[in-house]
């Protein structure tokens, strides 16, 4: 049984000398974390730049506990990532770690709002009211009652925004969240995002290949 | 909100041809096991309970009329351990003969009858009548007497109506005082005996074994008789079953009367409930396969959904508690079907035998294995949903 099942918060995700089963014949050497020790520390900012496939989407599924197909050790403060059980996965997944995943994963036949309503049901983080704020937010508020399957890949990626911000986190992790975003809208975002991460006190983790989420004190980290 | 999105794929032909299977088969089953429990309890709680048990004995060769050995015709400890050890023999009991002779005599309408007999006895599990009277006291001595039902009948209807006597109800011969002469050894006394009973059992003139005990040391020659009896009772626990007519004509052992005849219909029966009953059970083998493979092929369809759902935060215990909802509700209502199904064949032939006087088993444990077979196939589903869920979310 792993502690941060518990109401613990998680300080520290430390990755030491990770990296990717699939890259062990590749050259890391320009990473800054693969085969490195690095740690993600709760309260300061990261983002992540790097080139297409070189293990973005990986390095979110690992912390996200969804992929142990890594070597080398990912850690929550002192519990391996490798002990964790899919149930207590899930429990990370509603109060520690929350995650933007590049596809989505929004269930099309919902609308904006269920969507964002199945996430919130796990914790009850979220009165209705806030939910609709922050759609309102990043200027879809309007689109709230629309079955997702109808939406352009901007509007589901304010939508995945707003679900991920639905629940009580230490870390959250977006994987090019504003990749069909204008500035603007990067912008709006980004303030969202940031005032949800500082009120709980937790890490804002973003990936990018060229268009990040714009958070001015950024760590920038290279893959 | 779990349930809008997970039960998009279900079919609903699918789960109902499972229903329809399984509440056929299960129907099935339930029917014929209270159908058997009806037959058994209507044999056991009948006062005919004779096929349950033998009275063997071997044939007497020619010889012994003119004096042949004894051995011929009893059991040989050999032979009773190896009769013993049978599978179908549930209890066996050995007849103890008479050392001493007897003579019957009874005053009956103003006529003095007498007449020589015999006595046998034999262990008290193995008599058929309430056991309250089956006792002896040598200091208060009055013999109980057992005679076959049988002896009534021919009495009844054979020498009373010829002789102009009159004919006996079964309460009124239990009334008719009895005096019995026993002499042997040396000596000579009467006793007072009542017949305490009729039995469709025993072929003989049967006392209590702790008379026979008492009176063969009084009154027997010293020889006992006992440890080679000539006469053995045997229940059966499986009546009518042709194997034990076949290891019996093997051995050379008769039955003295061919009681297993009566226990062949109820054995049929039995075969044939448990015939139906296994078509009942394999329907519903089959139905389970239908839903297992239902529950599989829906779990598989919403294999990205469920996949999704756990990398959301629901656990895949929770996800499981949606398919079990179904299952649940799909294998109550079949029970409910079968039971009443049940029931409701049950009085078809409930009502005529009723009218005889039969009486039956109680559904209870017939209810309590419908419910045992639905928690076992709601484990089985229940199990396949956990299983298909851990193997769909990776």
């Amino acid at each position: 049984m792993n502690m941060h099942l518990s109401d613990r918060r998680i300080d520290k995700i430390s990755l030491r000398k990770l990296c990717p089963e699939v890259f062990s014949d590749e050259d890391v050497s320009g990473s800054d974390i693969w085969l490195k020790n690095f740690a993600f520390v709760r309260g300061r900012d990261y983002t992540i730049e790097a080139c297409s496939g070189s293990g973005k989407s990986s390095l979110c599924s690992f912390i996200y506990l969804n992929r142990h197909d890594f070597r080398g050790e990912l850690l929550f403060d002192a519990c391996d990532s490798r002990t964790f059980t899919t149930a207590e996965a899930c429990a990370m997944r509603q109060r520690h770690i929350a995650l933007v995943p590049q596809e989505l994963r929004l269930f099309p036949e919902l609308s904006a709002i269920d969507n964002i309503r199945l996430k919130n049901k796990l914790a009850a983080f979220r009165t209705e009211d806030e939910m609709l704020e922050m759609l309102d937010a990043l200027g879809i508020s309007s689109l709230a009652g629309r079955p997702v399957g109808q939406m352009s890949i901007g509007q589901m990626q304010r939508v995945a925004i707003v679900r991920a911000l639905c629940q009580p986190f230490d870390f959250i992790l977006l994987d090019e969240p504003v990749s069909h975003l204008d500035r603007d809208n990067n912008l709006a975002a980004a303030n969202l995002i940031l005032r949800e991460a500082r009120r709980q006190g937790a890490s804002v983790i973003t990936t990018s290949v060229g268009n990040p989420l714009i958070i001015p004190d950024a760590e920038i980290v290279r893959l | 909100m779990i349930s809008k999105l997970l039960r998009k794929n279900i079919s609903v032909v699918q789960f109902v041809a499972y229903a329809l299977a399984n509440l056929i088969g299960m129907a099935i089953l339930l029917t014929s096991v209270q159908f058997y429990r009806d037959v058994r309890a209507q044999r056991s709680g009948g006062s005919d309970a004779a096929g349950e048990y033998l009275v063997l004995s071997k044939p007497v060769p020619m010889l012994s009329i003119f004096g042949g050995n004894q051995a011929a015709v009893s059991f040989s400890a050999d032979e009773i351990d190896d009769l013993q050890s049978q599978p179908w023999v549930r209890k066996l009991g050995k007849f103890a003969a008479a050392d001493y002779n007897v003579v019957a005599a009874v005053d009956f309408a103003g006529k003095i009858m007498s007449t020589a007999m015999f006595f046998e006895s034999l262990p008290d599990e193995f008599v058929d009548i309430p056991l309250d009277n089956w006792t002896f006291d040598p200091d208060k001595p009055q013999i109980p007497v057992l005679i076959p039902r049988d002896y009534l009948a021919l009495y009844n209807f054979g020498f009373a109506s010829s002789r102009g006597m009159p004919q006996l109800s079964e309460n009124l011969i239990a009334q008719i005082p009895l005096k019995v002469e026993l002499s042997g050894n040396g000596r000579r006394d009467v006793f007072d005996a009542r017949i305490v009973g009729l039995s469709s059992r025993l072929n003989t003139i049967a006392v209590p074994d702790e008379f026979m005990k008492w009176a063969n040391s009084r009154y027997g020659s010293g020889s006992d008789s006992s440890s080679e009896p000539s006469r053995l009772i045997v229940e059966v626990s499986t009546p009518g079953d042709p194997a034990v007519a076949q290891w019996l004509d093997s051995h050379g052992i008769e039955l003295s009367a061919d009681k297993l005849n009566s226990g062949k219909t109820a054995y049929i029966a039995a075969v044939a409930s448990a015939v139906v009953g296994g078509v009942g059970l394999v329907i519903s083998l089959l139905s389970l396969m239908i839903l297992v493979l239902s529950i599989y092929l829906l779990i598989q369809k919403n294999r990205e959904k469920i996949r999704d759902l756990i990398l959301l935060g629901y656990a895949p215990s929770t996800l499981a508690r949606f398919y079990d909802r179904i299952v649940i509700g799909l294998n109550l209502g079949v029970t409910a079907g079968a039971v009443v199904v049940m029931l409701s064949v049950a009085r078809l032939w409930r009502q005529p035998l009723a009218a005889v006087g039969i009486e039956f088993a109680s559904p209870w444990l017939t209810l309590l294995l419908a419910i045992a077979i639905m928690l076992a196939v709601t484990a089985v589903s229940c199990l396949t949903v956990r299983r298909t869920i851990n193997r769909a979310k990776s």
